[in-house]
């Protein structure tokens, strides 16, 4: 168990390349840490640094307060499981979990005994003399998370390690390194670019883009109060429907004219982006009162639990999605009326940075005709 | 791809022996064969003056040189494509059967593993003048075969014994690259309505083309270069000097002759032709080989 | 695949097989007549079937020194497997290791070696034979394994064959390596090698058979019997002046030249065709 300290991490390769812009980011003992981004982010490069296979052009990487910036992977104490696993295909799999132990110079009997017991923790028992060529896609998993496991590491890093497996497996999956990495309680940093697997498994979840950190907290938190646009529109599927408007007499308006009274503060005549998602979208009931949105709906995707309905806004060339219940009779061509609270806005400035709320939290959303 | 990047003195130590050993057995000889060239020695060795292209000259100037790459040509080429042609015929087949495909494999590669000179003294056997059995029957027809005196059966029976060797390395290439060919390609075009020769000269043959390339190529090094054995046993570059190659003369001129300025100015030349070659076969690999 | 007919498949079976009898008939008269004397041999045609003095024969020129020569076949065919062994196990472990620096490190001049190395694909040693000859008197090794054996590993064919494998190692195997506490030593010993237990066994078939089967290079190099191979040897046993060439003992030799490297193809052969395919191609 151990804590992970990266100060104004930076990474530059040889060919001027930048993928890294100094992340600062502390991690607790036994916390599971989800770093997560579109491909390109510096997500993997991140993990890789911490791992000790890429340099760290500057800044410093602390291990339980012990810079480790200078270290071989080996002498950092950590254990990787890799996406396509990086099993030796030459080696059963008890070769494969004592190999780490095998070159520490442990004995035998004692890497013996370490492997079997890894091995029954995630039943593996049977496969000890195997082939990693001979196993499943998800028994080559648990023999990675093995070959990490037994070694009893500081820190453990996965790399997508979900992510070549098919979807029912996955979901099994993810709930079994939620469990044990809770029963062994060891800090680890997970990569990933599923949003469903940050969101489920994160103690904190690190949202990353273009080789910085955007957010980092509590995966509800990042939810709730996405701190940048890039943020809102990564988290939650469907994706979060963003609105431009300008600030208008205290209030904004949309480009088709529509103004609407927000609790927010914006200079006069400043661009901005109000974000709703599409399950805080709702339809109005008759006595509402202040409906604000007339939309028209284009299409609708029946998904059983949820309908979501792609709608249109007149004047607006954004689509505008809304989930309803599954059950609701809405058809192709109908309009709806849709109210929301001002509690599930989110407002961005031109910068995309999150615009704070204004103090009155009972302020109503109205339409000002 | 950066792996091992902490270790500075461990690749030098890695690569020494393989650099150590083409420096002294590749670019040392390489170069003083450059040397040579630009210097005549005397008779005894005792002393050389430098010569400048007048070694050169003397090679290109000589009408036998010619008629020594003449030869070379006649026979690389009736090398390459005799054994290619023949080896490109059983591949097909071999690769239509699907039944013993492998089995004629194991029948058709082991000629390969011969060397050309074993190969040349039981090609030379075949058509000994007094007792060999291709001898005998070429009589009966009317045909007197005594390739120690006619140059032109002389040239036959040295491609007869290399085409014979080579065949194998070429069947294993084309059915390789036969195996390669989708079948769906075929099918889709036997559903077409193309006849079994039809497909094979609109599909099979263009899509062989890489490999035919290839194997042109290393026919004739193989023709230039490892025939020397054949050539030897069998003939040694005569009658006259009707089955002298480009090799066959380096060799007659540097260590039969002594005559080391030529030799060696044939030598650099041969080097620049060989180059060349081996330069456009290996641009070809490396458009597929990524460094 | 229905499209194929039938009355073909017949006639291809009935080529590949005359084919295959065409390419094994010289070997088989070359066999046949190793087993005649040569009064046999001088009195009839070709004989096309065994004869009775074969075994007496082979005998006699495993033991007894051959004309010119004062060694028997049985040294000659011990020559012949030192040097074909000693260049395929050379080439195959300096070829090992300069792989394995050029692929998995990076250092300065790393570009400069790959091409020091490569180049010498394009030149064979018949080129630049007189200048070699006269490097390795120069060493004084003439007549020696070592001179038979290191010129002609100095060629990177090997070199490039375990080059091309060694860039098909997914890079996530070394990182495991790396991680899993493996110095660049042990990821050789104990993963890079093991993995290219095919490749190398491929090799070693090829190498082999180029070794035994070298002509120019021995021949040059070698003028007593002790370092004289079996290959070479045939020249002299053909050169016999005015008197009538001893075909039983030239054929015999030639068969005995040919089994070693024609019995490694044909056991090995699923490596060499690998070997071979993957490495020029």
């Amino acid at each position: 168990m151990a804590t992970l300290q990266l100060t104004r991490l930076k990474k530059r390769y040889p060919n001027g390349f930048v993928a890294l812009h100094g992340v600062d980011l502390s991690v607790a003992e036994g916390e599971l840490i989800v770093i997560v981004g579109p491909s390109g982010c510096g997500k993997s490069t991140l993990l890789r640094t911490l791992a000790g296979l890429e340099s760290i052009s500057d800044g410093e990487l602390t291990i339980n307060d012990r810079r480790v910036n200078e270290l071989e992977p080996a002498e950092r104490d950590i254990a990787m499981v890799f996406q396509n696993y990086a099993l030796y295909p030459h080696m059963s799999v008890a070769g494969n979990m004592g190999y780490a132990l095998k070159n520490r110079g442990i004995a035998k009997d004692e890497v013996r005994r370490r492997v079997a017991a890894t091995a029954e923790l995630l039943g593996l028992g049977e496969l000890l003399e195997r082939r990693p060529r001979q196993l499943s896609g998800g028994q080559r998993q648990r023999v990675a998370m093995g070959r990490a496991i037994v070694r009893e590491p500081q820190v453990f890093l996965f790399d997508e390690p979900l992510s070549n497996l098919d979807a029912k497996l996955r979901v099994q999956m993810r709930l079994e390194i939620r469990r044990l990495q809770k029963r062994l309680g060891v800090t680890a940093v997970y990569v990933t670019h599923d949003q469903v697997e940050a969101m489920t498994l994160a103690d904190r979840l690190v949202v990353m883009n273009g080789g910085h950190v955007e957010q980092c907290g509590e995966p509800m938190t990042l939810y709730a109060q996405p701190a940048t646009r890039f943020v809102a529109s990564f988290l939650g599927s469907p994706a979060m429907n963003f609105l431009p408007l300008t600030a208008h007499q205290g209030g904004v308006v949309l480009p088709n004219g529509i103004q609407l009274a927000l609790p927010f503060t914006l200079p006069e005549g400043r661009a901005a982006t109000l974000g709703i998602r599409p399950e805080h979208l709702c339809e109005a009931a008759s006595t509402t009162e202040g409906a604000i949105l007339e939309v028209t709906v284009e299409m609708l995707e029946p998904l059983g639990a949820d309908m979501l309905a792609y709608t249109r806004l007149p004047g607006l060339d954004e689509w505008l999605v809304v989930r309803l219940d599954g059950a609701h009779a809405a058809h192709e061509g109908q309009r709806l009326s849709l109210t929301f609270s001002p509690a599930h806005c989110h407002v961005f400035d031109a910068e995309g940075r999150r615009v704070a709320m204004a103090e009155e939290t009972d302020a109503k959303v109205r339409a000002v005709q | 791809m950066a792996y091992f990047q902490r270790s500075h003195f461990m690749p030098w130590l890695l690569l020494a022996p393989q650099l150590i050993i083409v420096s002294v057995f590749f670019f040392w000889p390489a170069w003083q064969a450059v040397e040579q060239a630009f210097y005549i020695e005397d008779a005894f060795g005792l002393a050389r003056h430098f010569a400048g292209l007048s070694n050169f000259m003397a090679v290109l100037s000589d009408p036998a040189y010619y008629s020594v790459i003449w030869t070379t040509v006649v026979f690389s080429l009736s090398v390459a494509l005799g054994a290619m042609s023949i080896a490109l015929f059983l591949a097909v087949l071999a690769d239509r059967v699907i039944k013993g495909g492998s089995t004629y494999k194991t029948f058709l590669i082991w000629p390969y593993a011969v060397a050309p000179a074993v190969a040349g003294v039981v090609w030379l056997f075949l058509f000994d003048p007094s007792l060999g059995l291709v001898t005998a029957l070429l009589e009966r027809l009317g045909i007197e075969w005594n390739h120690n005196l006619n140059g032109g059966q002389a040239l036959l029976l040295v491609i007869l014994a290399s085409v014979w060797k080579q065949m194998s390395y070429n069947f294993v290439f084309f059915l390789a690259g036969l195996q390669a060919i989708p079948k769906s390609l075929l099918e889709s075009a036997a559903i077409d309505g193309a006849s079994p020769m039809r497909r094979f000269w609109t599909i099979t043959f263009p899509l062989l083309s890489p490999t035919s390339f290839f194997l042109l190529v290393m026919n004739s090094i193989y023709a230039f270069f490892e025939t020397f054995g054949t050539i030897d046993t069998v003939t040694s570059g005569g009658p006259g000097s009707a089955t002298t190659t480009l090799v066959y003369k380096i060799y007659q001129d540097g260590f039969v002759g002594q005559n080391l300025g030529t030799s060696a100015a044939q030598s650099v030349l041969l080097m620049v032709l060989v180059g060349g070659l081996t330069f456009i076969q290996f641009r070809f690999v490396e458009r597929r080989v990524q460094y | 695949m229905r499209y194929q007919r039938r009355g073909l498949d017949v006639v291809s079976h009935l080529l590949l097989a005359a084919g295959c009898g065409l390419f094994f008939l010289p070997v088989w008269l070359a066999f046949t007549a190793s087993t005649h004397s040569m009064s046999d041999l001088y009195t009839h045609i070709a004989p096309l079937w065994i004869g009775d003095v074969g075994l007496a024969n082979y005998a006699r020129l495993l033991s007894e020194p051959v004309n010119g020569l004062n060694a028997g076949v049985l040294r000659l065919l011990f020559n012949s497997l030192v040097m074909a062994t000693g260049i395929a196990v050379g080439k195959i472990v300096i070829s090992v290791l300069a792989a394995y620096a050029i692929v998995f490190f990076r250092f300065p001049f790393r570009r400069l070696c790959f091409w020091l190395i490569f180049i010498t694909l394009m030149l064979p040693v018949e080129v630049r034979i007189l200048p070699t000859y006269e490097v390795v008197a120069n060493l004084q090794m003439l007549d020696s394994y070592s001179g038979l054996i290191l010129p002609l590993i100095a060629s990177a064919t090997a070199t490039f064959l375990l080059r091309q494998f060694y860039l098909t190692i997914p890079p996530e195997l070394v990182e495991a390596a790396r991680i899993d506490g493996a110095g660049p030593w042990r990821f050789l010993k104990d993963i890079l090698l093991p993995l290219s237990k095919t490749n190398l066994a491929a090799l070693f078939v090829i190498m082999f058979i180029y070794g035994w089967n070298q002509y120019l290079w021995p021949l040059l190099i070698t003028t007593d019997a002790d370092y004289m191979t079996v290959v070479v040897s045939l020249k002299r046993m053909l050169t016999t002046g005015d008197a009538l060439v001893p075909w039983q003992d030239v054929t015999a030799t030639a068969i005995l030249a040919m089994g070693p490297p024609v019995l490694v193809i044909l056991i090995l052969q699923r490596y060499f065709v690998k070997g071979l395919v993957d490495a020029e191609k």
